[in-house]
């Protein structure tokens, strides 16, 4: 099977299925790599994180296939494609969330400041404490809100006294927006909260170590479509202090809350371009075929 | 019919019925089984209980009563001078009548009288046999009958049946909770009569454990003294050493095999580690006697402290050995129902795995782990064989693990072993400990349901 996509035969009428069923990311060896070349610049000025030929494997399924891209200072970037297409892998990649998954492996480089998080020399608690994260389903602990919110700064030793400890919540929690509603329940269990509100404890939990990178997987697939607007109002606000990588099913929230866009294709990164250029005027024809609703 | 051959007859004809109630439903819907109100086998059913539950019922009833009615029969046959001897005498009798019937060697000579009243017996039972069978297939046949006629379309077979297995359901659970009750009332009133020789307050309070009676007047050093608190002592002193050994290892190596071990390791020492508990109490309880206690003996012993041959410390080591899988096991589950996504938060913000298990894993499995621990210490108290091995049983009122103790259970099974009169203090102390140890376990699982609930209530 081969994709034809330069020949005009429209992909979508005749390939679909094909293109989604799952044995083709068995054969995506055998696919033309030339129509899988990432289009659009993958480099940023002011660069946070840069990737460079990074392959994942789960076991012999090879998830991800030389990825390059630059994850830019203080800027909203959204990946977004199909199912399976490998962009939750390399969002968990950026913290090495995926060291869990058994079989797992990363080959390539993933620089920040200058070091490889997949070098031998990385301490992974450093950088996760670095590059914090945001669950698809929340998932705060079955602990008081104080407690949730205290856990990250009380394990990195960020605060000395009691007092500094309140003020870190206080701010985390205002800094997620959640601190009006909740500041007379401290105590109460985060678990008791709506699903909204658990979401958005659990953001203020990432931002209370401090992170400069905050990867967010899906953040919304969970939430009703008010606590949604509540969260992109809050990745619009968090942008002035934090850099933020977020996976989402939603084109219309990636165009919403990101100015970066990133394409995933079965494991290929395809374009990669601001975010105004990948939803008006996609260059490559998978990704039209994808924001276009033909397919995904 | 003998009642096996009876019940296996009423087997029979349920299959049979429900084969003929199923066709029937067919039937009533010229075969379009869609029409019906429910599937045909529900239909198959509720003729097969409509045979089977009442013939059952009334076999039931008959065989507990058959015997009363044949003896009152009998007696009333008896002779004048035999009919008013004294209930107990007269029950003798009835025996021996009994004994005859079944062919049995008798006490006394036999005399036409007594063989008479046996005939008589043997005819009775013989005309009762005979009727059940009769009874039994009539309603059998009623039960069917009434049944396949009342199948029509729109019958509610499913419904019956349903409510049928709900009270199936509601019997069984009545009878496993008749059974606590009577085994607490039977144990309550045994308990009630020891109270009434030896007073409650010193057998609570009583610090010396002599359970020899004297049987005559003038015997010596035999004043019996029923002093519960140096086997609780004991009980407690050798459970807590087991726990001692059995929490910290069962939980290390739960925490090990659910959060560090890969699938392989786990799959291969899971399955070991449970065979800990499979082992019988008695090898254990060899192993401390003949294994551990010696060698505790002469270690210790060698630092110059004095170490008795049987020792509190080894039958507690042992037993705490064999408890480990309570823990270990049912720790491991809860740790692996904790979610993912708790782990994922954790590890996510920079914890350590430790730190991870330690502050979030360990806090959210607490019930369950609470509830593994519990098991174990009732195994702890109720455990017997190893003690009686390897711990002694001399009543000794001590803290000192070297030195020998007993237990409840221990004492509970050296009073009731060997010929015994039912109805001396020694006996019906043991009724007393069994109520005591039943009231100290309740006592430890309420609080620990309390400790539990109270927890629970703070974080969900």
């Amino acid at each position: 099977m081969t994709f034809q996509i330069d020949s005009g035969i429209d992909l979508a009428g005749q390939e679909v299925g094909a293109v989604n069923s799952a044995d083709t990311v068995a054969k995506s060896d055998k696919v033309n790599r030339d129509d899988r070349k990432t289009v659009g610049e993958i480099n940023h000025p002011d660069p946070r994180m840069t990737c460079r030929d990074v392959n994942v494997w789960y076991g012999d399924k090879h998830a991800i296939i030389d990825v390059n891209l630059d994850i830019g200072k203080n800027e909203v970037i959204a990946m977004i494609g199909p199912s399976g297409c490998g962009k939750s892998t390399f969002l968990r990649c950026l913290n090495r969330m995926n060291d869990t998954i058994d079989g797992c492996r990363v080959t390539g480089e993933m620089m920040m400041d200058g070091n490889n998080i997949y070098g031998k020399g990385m301490d992974v608690v450093l950088l996760r404490a670095q590059v914090g994260m945001v669950f698809q389903k929340p998932n705060p602990f079955p602990k008081s809100i104080f407690e949730n919110v205290a856990y990250g700064p009380r394990i990195h030793g960020l605060a000395a006294n009691k007092t500094d400890i309140e003020e870190i919540v206080v701010t985390s929690l205002q800094r997620a927006g959640l601190w009006d509603e909740v500041k007379d329940y401290l105590e109460e269990p985060g678990t008791g909260l709506s699903g909204g509100q658990q979401q958005r404890l659990c953001i203020a939990r990432a931002i209370a170590v401090n992170p400069e990178v905050v990867l967010m997987d899906e953040p919304c697939s969970a939430l009703d479509p008010i606590a949604t607007a509540k969260i992109e109002e809050l990745i619009d606000e968090l942008r002035e202090h934090y850099t933020i990588a977020i996976v989402t099913h939603s084109m219309q929230q990636a165009a919403r809350v990101s100015q970066r866009t990133a394409y995933f294709h079965l494991g290929d990164l395809i374009e990669v371009g601001s975010t105004d250029q990948v939803f008006t005027n996609p260059k490559h024809q998978l990704t039209e075929d994808y924001i276009t609703g033909r397919f995904g | 019919m003998s009642a096996t051959a009876l019940l296996f007859t009423l087997a029979l004809l349920g299959v049979f019925s429900y084969w003929l109630g199923r066709k029937r439903s067919f039937a009533v819907v010229d075969g379009q089984a869609w029409k019906l109100h429910s599937l045909p086998s529900y239909y198959g059913f509720y003729t097969a209980i409509w045979c089977g539950v009442p013939a059952l019922l009334i076999t039931g009833l008959w065989l507990f009563f058959e015997d009363l009615i044949i003896t009152h029969l009998v007696v009333g046959q008896l002779p004048a001078d035999v009919q008013s001897l004294s209930p107990s005498r007269l029950n003798l009798v009835v025996n021996d009548i009994r004994n005859m019937v079944s062919g049995n060697i008798v006490s006394v000579d036999v005399d036409p009288t007594m063989q008479a009243a046996a005939d008589h017996y043997i005819q009775l039972q013989d005309i009762s046999k005979a009727a059940l069978t009769v009874l039994v297939l009539i309603m059998v046949i009623m039960g069917g009958l009434y049944a396949l006629r009342s199948i029509r379309k729109d019958k509610q077979a499913r419904n019956a049946v349903e409510r049928v297995v709900k009270v199936f359901l509601i019997a069984s659970s009545t009878i496993a909770i008749f059974t606590t009750v009577g085994i607490v009332f039977s144990v309550l009133f045994e308990a009630i009569r020891f109270f009434e020789t030896v007073p409650i307050t010193s057998f609570l309070f009583g610090l010396e454990w002599s359970p020899q009676m004297a049987i005559r007047e003038d015997q010596v050093g035999s004043s019996g003294a029923f002093g519960a608190v140096p086997l609780f002592a004991g009980t407690m002193l050798i459970s807590f050493i087991a726990m001692v050994v059995a929490v910290p290892i069962g939980l290390m190596s739960a925490i090990y095999l659910s959060e560090y071990a890969n699938k392989k390791v786990r799959a291969v020492a899971k399955p070991l580690l449970e065979i800990l508990a499979g082992i019988p109490t008695v090898v254990y309880g060899f192993f401390a006697a003949l294994t551990v206690a010696p060698f505790i003996r002469d270690t210790i012993g060698s630092t110059g402290l004095d170490v008795s041959s049987e020792s509190a410390l080894a039958a507690g080591l042992v037993m705490g050995i064999m408890i480990i899988p309570f823990v270990s096991s049912l720790s491991d589950d809860v740790i692996n129902a904790v979610p993912q996504a708790m782990r994922d938060g954790s590890e996510g913000l920079g914890a350590t795995k430790s730190e991870t298990i330690k502050k979030v894993i360990i806090p959210a499995a607490l019930p369950g782990i609470v509830g593994g621990i519990l098991l174990a210490v009732s195994r702890a108290i109720g455990e017997t064989m190893i003690v009686v091995m390897a711990a002694g049983l001399s009543a000794n009122l001590t803290a000192n693990p070297l030195e020998a103790v007993t237990t409840v259970t221990v004492q509970i099974v050296t009073l009731l072993v060997g010929d015994q009169e039912f109805d001396s203090p020694k006996t019906l102390a043991a009724f007393a400990l069994g109520l005591l140890l039943f009231v100290v376990t309740l006592i430890l699982n309420i609080i620990a349901l309390h400790v539990v609930r109270k927890y629970r209530e703070q974080y969900e």
